[in-house]
């Protein structure tokens, strides 16, 4: 079970960051040939992210690239340099439907092909960044095999609704994360919350990792290194969720070996996806 | 969310607001605002300019940090957005100057000094081997002899004086070199002006004419900006420009003498010859020194020959008197020239 | 591979490197190297500098690199980009990147 609780953005320019950012141990790197680039800049920063993705340093770390969308003269080539790299994901921005997955998809096994890297071994992730994408995300998230993850990215989305930007953007974000969270669970794969902007204030991102866990995403999209520690301490379960989680498994463990249809602790009833979460608890735990 | 979008560029006749917060952030540095800057690379953080670097054509001017911003980072992203901005507008040879106090930040930029003049100013180039790659390319012409003589003409256009000058230098010297000033800022190209110069004196043997470059008289070499004492300004304008002559240029072509025209028009000029015999005979300098020859200008009925008044009689269409001024190929390029130029109704 | 036209690419910055490339009136290679480490590391820049140069064919051309301590990856990378805005070609073989 991989851990996604920590997507840390590294701008694909720049020197410094592709040289360090592995020292922070986020759970996965996205080193961005997107908005983090200005268009003179985006061949050069393409080599970069080629290299770093084949560097030493980065061979634990699960490697994300987001590049240019495909319609644009970048996507294809910074495609070529993500699959051909050996990037674990690429992360597509501004993802409005299901057939731009597919075509993503599509494109992902050529390039596997020609470059003869095993098919299927590059994954996808589907950033949501508009009302349309929010309003697609079931079938986004559906739409193919490779598909690992889907983000939502709050500050286009509010841009593309109209919204005024309050301060914890919760009453204006509401209905996207909840409906890029279905689309996840309902896909059985992975949500992101969105990135929080403020990198010198720790309380009001601790605010929103707060609701982002309540509300079950699995990590969250950060741009700074020190955002990485205070999100997983948060993360991790307390003492009292580890050890209720170690009563579910070993009650598990009992039940099947006891070779019992049903398992129960407290006199209640434990469905499979309650011993599921009781793994993750303790995978959590364990990572904290 | 990248540093990188902070900075932008503002072009100084667009921006009044703008360039008033650039001013205002000059000044604090010390710094007067120059007039010739094109475009200006500024860093906005914070609702405030904290940054700024200035291109006039191919030298950087006007570079300015806010004191609190003053770590490494800032300056090394402002510099590199300067080389890029100027990359794009196809300079990829850049000068600039410096107070000899500045020399290891402009160093971060990749700059390395030409010509320092001490306490005041020192001049920089952004490699370490342009100038030594240019001098062994002179180098390759060297003649041997004991007089080797050397003009830098701008020749807008090329006149009988001129070629006066060149002849008698000629005359006197076992070789000459002539230099044609290359930048593009008079009435006629680098390119028209050269090949009269090339007409002008394909008669002489022994005689080299380099094409102009950006170390021998251009607008790189013409430093000053950032000096507010006006005096000072007139005298390092000149120094840099014959430093760099006496002490790369002369030695790579064994040159020692050079010769002028006498100048009674122009002030810039005439301050510049005097400047030259300061400069080329009389400072110390490990290079040798140059002997200054000033040649009294060639006359037509008692008046000096100039370029400037062929350009005036143009401008009248008086060709007649022109005839009398220039040789051949400078009249015929004239009078196929003359459409374009602006006709006075004197 | 020829160096058609001049070319950057790179930053100043820290981690970084300034490459620049030109057309050689020679046909040869030059490469210069300044770097703050170049004491220590002269030597393994130059090297990186002319593997990569030499799976990109170039054979000709006036490179000048202002080094600030980047990692070879990033040097790889450097050079790649301003020879490619050098040539002039849109068109990547990415197996003489590796």
């Amino acid at each position: 079970m991989k851990l996604r609780r920590s997507m840390l953005f590294v701008p694909g320019d720049n020197a410094a960051m592709l040289s360090t950012s592995f020292v922070f141990k986020p759970d996965s790197i996205m080193f961005d040939l997107e908005d983090a680039v200005s268009p003179r800049e985006k061949d050069s920063a393409r080599l970069m992210v080629f290299q770093a993705l084949r560097h030493p340093a980065y061979c634990e770390i699960e490697k994300v690239v987001r590049v240019n969308e495909l319609n644009t003269e970048f996507g294809a080539k910074d495609l070529e340099a993500a699959v051909r790299g050996g990037a674990d994901i690429v992360r597509l921005p501004k993802t409005e439907s299901a057939e731009e997955i597919r075509a993503l998809d599509g494109r992902v096994a050529t390039i596997e092909q020609e470059c003869g890297r095993p098919s299927g071994d590059t994954k996808i992730m589907a950033a949501v960044e508009s009302a349309s994408g929010v309003v697609n995300a079931v079938s986004i998230a559906t739409a193919s095999p490779r598909m690992v993850a889907i983000a939502l990215a709050g500050f286009d989305y509010l841009v593309d609704m109209h919204a005024k930007r309050s301060d914890g953007w919760e009453p204006e974000l509401f209905y996207a994360r909840a409906a890029v969270l279905h689309a996840a669970r309902a896909a059985h794969i992975d949500a992101f919350d969105v990135a929080y902007g403020n990198v010198t204030d720790d309380e009001g991102f601790l605010r929103e990792v707060g609701i982002a866990k309540q509300l079950g995403f699995n990590g969250k999209s950060l741009i700074h290194p020190k955002q990485i520690e205070l999100l997983h301490k948060a993360y991790a379960p307390t003492d009292a969720e580890v050890n209720h989680a170690r009563r579910v498994i070993a009650a598990a463990e009992e039940a099947r070996r006891k070779g019992l249809g049903v398992i129960s602790l407290d006199g209640k009833m434990i469905d499979p996806p309650v011993i599921e979460e009781a793994h993750m608890t303790l995978e959590l735990a364990q990572a904290a | 969310m990248s540093a990188t979008r902070d900075f932008y560029i503002i072009q100084p006749k667009d921006s009044p607001p703008e360039m008033a917060e650039v001013r205002k952030l000059l000044t604090t540095n010390d710094l007067e605002l120059d007039d010739e800057i094109e475009q200006f690379v500024v860093c906005r953080r914070e609702g405030r300019i904290v940054a700024c670097a200035g291109l006039d054509h191919y030298t950087i001017k006007c570079v300015a940090v806010s004191e609190d911003r003053r770590g490494e980072s800032l300056s090394l992203q402002l510099g590199s957005e300067v080389v890029k901005l100027a990359a794009e507008r196809g300079q990829y040879h850049l000068f600039l100057y410096s107070a000899p106090r500045n020399l290891p930040f402009f160093r971060g930029w990749g700059f390395y000094p030409l010509i320092e003049v001490p306490r005041l100013v020192v001049m920089m180039e952004n490699s370490p081997v342009a100038i030594k790659i240019y001098c062994d390319r002179l180098r390759k012409q060297r003649r041997q002899g004991r007089q080797i003589g050397a003009i830098v003409l701008n020749a807008n256009p090329f006149t009988l004086g001129h070629r006066y000058l060149v002849e008698q230098a000629a005359a006197a010297c076992d070789w000459l070199h002539v230099f044609v000033v290359k930048e593009d800022a008079s009435l006629f190209s680098y390119d028209a002006r050269f090949a009269l110069v090339a007409a002008g004196v394909e008669h002489i043997g022994h005689l080299t004419l380099h094409a102009g470059s950006d170390y021998i008289i251009s607008r790189a070499t013409f430093p000053g900006y950032f000096l507010k004492e006006k005096t000072i300004i007139d005298h390092s304008w000149a120094a840099i420009d014959l430093l760099l002559f006496r002490q790369y240029i002369a030695p790579a072509l064994g040159i020692t003498h050079r010769y002028v025209g006498t100048e009674p028009f122009d002030p810039v000029t005439n301050h510049y010859n005097a400047d030259m015999k300061h400069l080329l005979q009389q400072t110390p300098s490990a290079a040798p020194p140059i002997t200054v020859l000033e040649v009294p200008r060639a006359s037509i009925n008692g008046t000096p020959i100039s370029a400037t008044e062929v350009r005036r009689l143009l401008t009248r269409r008086d060709f007649t008197r022109i005839k009398q001024l220039v040789p051949d190929a400078t009249f015929q390029f004239l009078e196929n020239e003359c459409p374009r130029v602006p006709q006075t109704a004197e | 591979m020829k160096v058609l036209k001049e070319a950057i690419a790179g930053t100043l910055e820290s981690s970084d490197l300034l490459v620049k490339v030109a057309p050689s009136e020679k046909e040869t290679l030059d490469i210069v190297i300044k770097s703050e480490v170049i004491k220590q590391f002269g030597k393994q820049i130059r090297r990186v500098v002319t593997e990569t140069l030499g799976k990109l064919s170039v054979s000709a051309g006036s490179i000048v690199i202002e080094d600030k301590g980047a990692l070879d990856c990033v040097i790889q990378a450097r050079v790649q980009a301003a020879v490619l805005r050098g040539c002039g070609s849109e068109d990547i073989d990415w197996r003489r990147l590796s």
